[in-house]
């Protein structure tokens, strides 16, 4: 009984873990969609930007969702540094160091991003600081059981 | 600690969400804007510089104003030498406003002519670097440029000196008549006066004449030059040196030999 209790539970986890990160794939790729047809004009004249921000947004909800499926285990610390990361990277290859220069035509176009760059680095920093503490604090609570459970 | 990593974890999700529809606002209103390049106009100024004027029209219904906006001209021949240089700035183009601007580019002919007589003899293409910046929501640094070449017409292309005439016009002297024809090529009407001093092989001025000159843009002119000179510093070769002066230029001497 207690055995059946058990995989009951577990599979009402998973499947709590599954919907819930469902709704979040869902609610990501929502937000990534209405803010794609904003920028229907930039991909007009850079044919690749779509593309690019197609792959950032795959591999972006690709590890939420694995950071999603392994939240009660240290791997769902794993992923959400790897995201942070991930984030940090494809910012600093995807905008080369801020400044991109788009050939359109006859004309040469510039935007200086440095500031969009400067911001979002800010906040990814501000990301893996909270995913450090989350860490500790998953590691904190882990040894405080394993400490009241010997006693 | 769990409340510090929620707290954290609500500033970087509103940060974020902000900083993002704030750029992607930014540059999506940008379909909003209209930038109007009329027909540029070229003219002449009080102080016999050529003058481009292009006028801009810059309709913002964005939803940010616009901030910084500049354009700049370079223009500079072929070999990259700069000729000019000008740019017209805008501090801020509020959003729902229309500016209009005229964009002036001045060039001093009398330096150009100065500086090289190609340009007073030789139709040729001069480079022009156009930028246009800006910064979107103020913010948001955006720059456009293109190079483009621009046609000069030469105020007196294919300058030549037709076959010189000698008649004796007394014991002592010889009138002499050298005929000249060009085509003003330029976009204005040559009106002045052309000077020719006339030296012979040993370099002594033998005689000097001078001839009003009006020719209308794009026109060809046909006229000659009358010197009366000494015969007997008359030799079978020489050189004239010309000089020319009209309002908007001086130009002098220009060299060409004769046999």
């Amino acid at each position: 009984m207690t055995e059946e209790k058990k995989d009951s539970k577990r599979k009402q986890q998973i499947i709590s873990k599954l919907l819930k990160a469902t709704i979040k794939a869902v609610i990501f790729y929502g937000i990534y969609f209405v803010l794609s047809m904003f920028l229907t004009p930039i991909s007009e004249i850079v044919p690749s930007f779509q593309q690019t921000v197609e792959i950032f947004v795959i591999v972006y909800i690709s590890l939420m969702i694995i950071g999603e499926l392994t939240r009660g285990t240290v791997f769902q610390h794993f992923f959400n540094t790897a995201k942070v990361f991930f984030v940090m990277l494809y910012l600093i290859f995807s905008l080369k160091r801020g400044i991109i220069n788009i050939p359109f035509q006859n004309i040469s176009l510039m935007i200086d991003l440095r500031l969009f760059m400067a911001i979002a680095m800010l906040l990814s920093l501000l990301g893996l600081a909270k995913c450090m503490l989350q860490a500790i604090n998953y590691l904190n609570e882990k040894a405080e059981e394993a400490h009241f459970s010997s006693l | 600690m769990k409340i510090p990593i929620r707290m954290i974890s609500i500033a970087t999700t509103f940060f974020w969400f902000f900083l993002i529809v704030f750029y992607v606002s930014a540059v999506y209103s940008m379909k909003d804007v209209q930038f109007d390049f009329e027909e540029p106009q070229t003219m002449l100024t009080s102080r016999n510089q050529m003058l481009f004027c292009l006028p801009i029209k810059i309709d913002n219904k964005g939803y940010y104003n616009i901030g910084s906006f500049n354009v700049t001209t370079k223009i500079s021949d072929k070999e990259g030498f700069p000729i000019t240089q000008a740019s017209t700035f805008i501090p801020v183009i509020e959003r729902g406003r229309q500016t209009t601007v005229t964009h002036n580019v001045t060039i001093n002919i009398d330096d150009l002519f100065q500086n090289s007589q190609d340009y007073l003899f030789n139709d040729m293409e001069l480079e022009v670097h156009e930028t246009v910046g800006m910064k979107l929501a103020e913010v948001i640094p955006i720059q456009a440029s293109t190079n483009f070449s621009m046609p000069w017409g030469a105020p007196l292309y294919n300058f030549t000196l037709g076959e010189i005439e000698y008649v004796i016009c007394n014991l002592t002297h010889v009138t002499v008549t050298i005929p000249i024809s060009f085509e003003n090529h330029a976009f204005f009407n040559l009106t002045g006066s052309l000077r020719m001093c006339m030296y012979n092989s040993t370099s002594v001025l033998v005689g000097e004449g001078q001839t009003r000159i009006e020719v209308p843009q794009n026109t060809f002119y046909q006229e000659h030059v009358e010197l009366t000179v000494p015969s007997m510093g008359i030799t079978e070769d020489g050189y004239f040196e010309m000089y020319f002066s009209t309002p908007f230029f001086n130009s002098g001497p220009t060299v060409i030999s004769y046999d």
